[in-house]
């Protein structure tokens, strides 16, 4: 009799069912759909039907009526005006007049999705690495090991910070490839790279017990090749595996963004996301707090919510690990 | 010089506005009790390295407020404030030199007995003022501009061989004379810049800024230990023993610079005592704060200095002047002025109003976004990619940013970069860097509407590392009414023709888009006295004391 995969056929929706009974995931699952429904549709419509300032309209020398008095939208001493019950300047304005919810919600679409992108290509690179250095063995898993084993001998963020900075000043140039320094690109790349032996380890080591399973063998006897071997075996057995790295890794990536960003190292600072507006309100945090506690609050709740979905999806993928870890 | 904590200027000429900026300008610091005290260490605060701490390369207030502790030069600005600041006096030479030749020859005395601190404890020779004006070409100094007037120094500067025929050191008569190709009215201000500044003969022509045998002093100080990004340890010196009453013993034991420290850092490491002093004016925002609470400790500071925004002509699409003109009527001066929390007062002239009849106020480019726009499309520029550079300490990321959004309002496609204020000033001066656009200012090195319009506009100046023309305007008329009235003695007539120029440059050429004649509002420990703002040095450390 052949050895079962780990995740049989069926075992997503499984797994679904045990998720959908978890409140605290469905909280999180709604409040992350919430967080995207702001960012995406709902950036634009509030800027449409609300208030007619886009992220990167600079209204220093305007005012706004509030109880029958104008209020000008930065003082002439430059402190910006805080947070109010108002269409427009909700959270309040930066010292270049712009409105803080307005760049909350737009900078919250680029931290999304250099979180998820970078996460994506993360966990792809990982797959592929992983389980090629896991089936061939021999040269090309010393070769993949070691390579992992230097990008994991840098701090994480010491290797972010060299490679963006590196990056931010002629940007990636491969051959006929070029990516400006500008580009979003750029975080995207690196933030992806520095990841990659976090996943592609641990899928190393499945792959290396998969590849002893009678499964394996079989399909080996029934002659199919590597490459096959690889994909229609290899890959579906571990994919519940990189369906939870790739939940949590969001959540790591947009912070990891938020600190390049902070440093000045990750988006372009026209751009705006969530790390560098807290890096832009920084500098003012004792009279414009609200310009660093804000965007600061919309990444907690976007992290707490993806690590929240995170570990339930684990618990839900890997029931026994859970049991594991509970006992 | 150009920083954003450049040089002030209260010369003569701006008395007036000394006047009026009250005690803060000239007074001794905070709570001052009268009798100086000496001992006791300055813990001092700076964001980030000074740009460099030799005399020949250092082009920043903060490296010259450490450097006039440090070193010597024949000639000094006066250590005291206002307009008394801008008064030339001896230093190492023992009296003004005796200017003949119709003001082409210059003949110091060398005072015997001024040593240089160890390694090198020698006395300081008149050749080791002609090594170290030679020094500036090799080291390819910011400062070369002052001084290739001297006979032979264009041909020096091309081949760095043989010295400079003009410069003649008899260190057994102790005298040097110099030899100008013509009369120059500021010779005496460009010899009393820290760039004239004495190192001993032997000095590598390299930046000694981390090389301690090297960093040699003459004066009341020496700098022990530079370790960038950390901290600067000054202390005494031992060898010196003061020669003049204009080149007084410090009063501190010492000063502890610490490096990495932010402006909003400082404010509440002040107020902590765990500060006394920040090389760095207060945070915008924390100003109005600060002066309810802080009355005392909080000095108002004006200077003469330009801050602008610079446009290079030799790039794509500022090589247009429609293209230069339309980012004067673009941008808001009074919008920038209050990202600076108000610190400033908008101009589009050149020269500042502290220069005297230099400064004749022109209102040429009244915000009007509209022209902007319509001037970008008669240039035929729209879409054009644009990188606005800008360092990274507040507010300037704000005004950068500003300026970018500015541009792409009025059709253009800009971005912006930004760099460590430690690197940036020296990457915009070089034609490498080659910057399209970008922040910057100028604060004066010597109290003359030259060394706005001269300095950082004629073309003939124009190099390619230290480069003071970041627009490489070079307008060969311009320069030869530059050339003219240096020839001219200082005065009236004189400053006429700097004020013209600066009508002209910006109305025919408009590659600067001045907006802010900046303020400098400084808050001390409650400890600290004895602070004087000189127009030249900036803030002066051996005049500073603590109490308990």
């Amino acid at each position: 009799m052949i050895d079962a995969p780990p995740v049989a056929a069926g075992g997503f929706r499984t797994a679904l069912r045990r998720l959908r009974r978890n409140p605290a995931a469905i909280v999180s699952a709604i409040v992350l759909l919430m967080i995207v429904f702001a960012c995406f549709p709902g950036a634009p419509l509030w800027v449409s039907h609300a208030c007619n300032h886009g992220p990167s309209d600079q209204n220093i020398q305007g005012t706004i009526t509030e109880n029958g008095h104008k209020v000008p939208v930065v003082r002439n001493d430059g402190t910006p005006i805080g947070p109010g019950l108002r269409a427009c300047y909700l959270l309040g304005a930066d010292s270049n007049g712009r409105d803080l919810f307005v760049r909350i919600l737009y900078g919250g679409r680029i931290s999304l999705e250099v979180g998820f992108i970078s996460a994506i290509v993360c966990v792809t690179v990982a797959l592929v690495l992983g389980i090629l250095s896991a089936y061939a063995g021999g040269v090309t898993d010393s070769a993949i090991s070691r390579l992992l084993d230097l990008i994991w001998s840098f701090p994480v963020y010491l290797l972010a910070v060299a490679l963006a900075t590196a990056f931010a000043v002629h940007g990636i140039a491969v051959g006929p490839i070029h990516v400006a320094s500008t580009s979003l690109a750029i975080p995207i790349v690196v933030i992806a790279i520095v990841y990659v032996p976090y996943v592609a380890r641990p899928i190393r080591g499945q792959v290396l017990s998969l590849r002893r399973m009678e499964f394996i063998e079989a399909a080996v006897a029934s002659g199919a090749g590597p490459v096959k071997i690889m994909l229609a075996e290899l890959l579906p057995n571990v994919a519940s595996m990189a369906l939870v790295f790739l939940t949590l890794i969001v959540a790591t990536n947009i912070l990891t963004e938020a600190a390049l960003s902070f440093l000045g190292v990750g988006v372009p600072l026209l751009t705006p996301s969530w790390g560098n507006i807290i890096e832009q309100g920084y500098q003012t945090i004792v009279t414009a707090p609200w310009l660093t506690i804000a965007p600061g609050l919309a990444i907690m709740i976007t992290v707490v919510s993806l690590n929240v979905l995170g570990d339930a999806l684990r618990d839900a993928l890997d029931p026994h690990a859970r049991l594991r870890i509970r006992n | 010089m150009r920083r954003v904590t450049g040089f002030l200027a209260l010369a003569t000429a701006t008395a007036l506005l000394a006047a009026g900026c009250g005690s803060g300008t000239s007074a001794s610091g905070s709570g001052d009790t009268g009798a100086p005290v000496n001992g006791g260490i300055l813990r001092a605060g700076i964001p980030g390295n000074p740009d460099h701490l030799d005399p020949a390369l250092s082009y920043t207030n903060e490296g010259w407020e450490i450097l006039e502790a440090t070193n010597n030069g024949l000639l000094t600005f006066k250590k005291a404030s206002g307009g008394a600041g801008a008064t030339v006096v001896p230093d190492i030479a023992s009296a003004m030199p005796t200017v003949t030749d119709g003001g082409k020859t210059y003949i110091f005395h060398v005072r015997p007995g001024v040593m240089f601190s160890a390694p090198v404890s020698r006395e300081v020779k008149p050749s080791d003022f002609k090594f170290s004006i030679e020094r500036l070409f090799r080291v390819d100094s910011g400062g070369v501009g002052f001084y290739t007037g001297i006979v032979g120094a264009d041909i020096y500067a091309k081949t760095r061989k043989g010295g400079i025929s003009g410069i003649v050191a008899n260190d057994k008569a102790m005298t040097i004379t110099f030899h100008l190709t013509q009369p120059d009215g500021t010779f005496n201000d460009y010899i009393a810049t820290p760039f004239a500044f004495a190192l001993p003969k032997g000095t590598p022509d390299k930046d000694i800024s981390t090389i301690p045998e090297w960093r040699v002093a003459t004066g009341p100080y020496r700098i022990t230990s530079y370790v960038p990004h950390q901290s600067i340890t000054i202390r005494r010196n031992p060898t010196f023993k003061s020669w003049t009453p204009d080149t007084p013993d410090g009063h501190l034991d010492g000063i502890d610079v610490k490096i990495g420290v932010t402006p909003e850092q400082s404010v509440n490491e002040i107020a902590d005592g765990q500060l006394d002093w920040y090389f760095e004016s207060v945070p915008p925002d924390r100003l109005t704060q600060l002066k309810a609470q802080y009355p005392k400790q909080v000095y108002p500071f004006v200077r003469n200095n330009i801050t602008y925004f610079f446009m290079n002509e030799r790039k794509y699409p500022f090589n247009k002047l429609d293209v230069r003109k339309a980012v004067n009527y673009a941008i808001d001066r009074n919008a920038l002025v209050k990202i600076y929390g108000g610190q400033g007062t908008p101009t589009e002239n050149i020269i500042p109003p502290g220069l005297g009849t230099a400064y004749k106020k022109h209102n040429l480019y009244p915000y009007n976004l509209a022209k902007a726009k319509q001037l970008i499309q008669q240039a035929g520029v729209g879409g054009a990619a644009v990188t606005v550079w800008g360092h990274n300490t507040d507010p300037t990321p704000s005004a950068v940013q500003y300026l970018a959004g500015v541009l792409n309002q009025i059709g253009l496609k800009a971005t912006v970069k930004t760099f460590d204020e430690s690197v940036y000033w020296d990457t915009i001066a070089t034609q490498k860097g080659d910057p399209q656009i970008g922040f910057t200012d100028w604060n004066q090195d010597y109290p003359e509407g030259q060394d706005f319009i001269d300095v950082a506009l004629n073309g003939e100046h124009i190099v390619n590392v230290g480069n003071n023309d970041l627009t490489n305007t070079n307008i060969p008329a311009y320069n030869k009414r530059i050339d003219q009235a240096k020839r001219m003695p200082l005065g009236d007539a004189r400053n006429a023709i700097w004020a013209k120029l600066d009508y002209l440059y910006m109305k025919n050429d408009a590659a600067w888009a001045p907006f802010m004649n900046r303020q400098w509002p400084k808050y001390v420990s409650p400890h600290l006295h004895g602070l004087v703002f000189n127009g030249n040095y900036f803030e002066l450390f051996p005049s500073m004391y603590l109490t308990q």
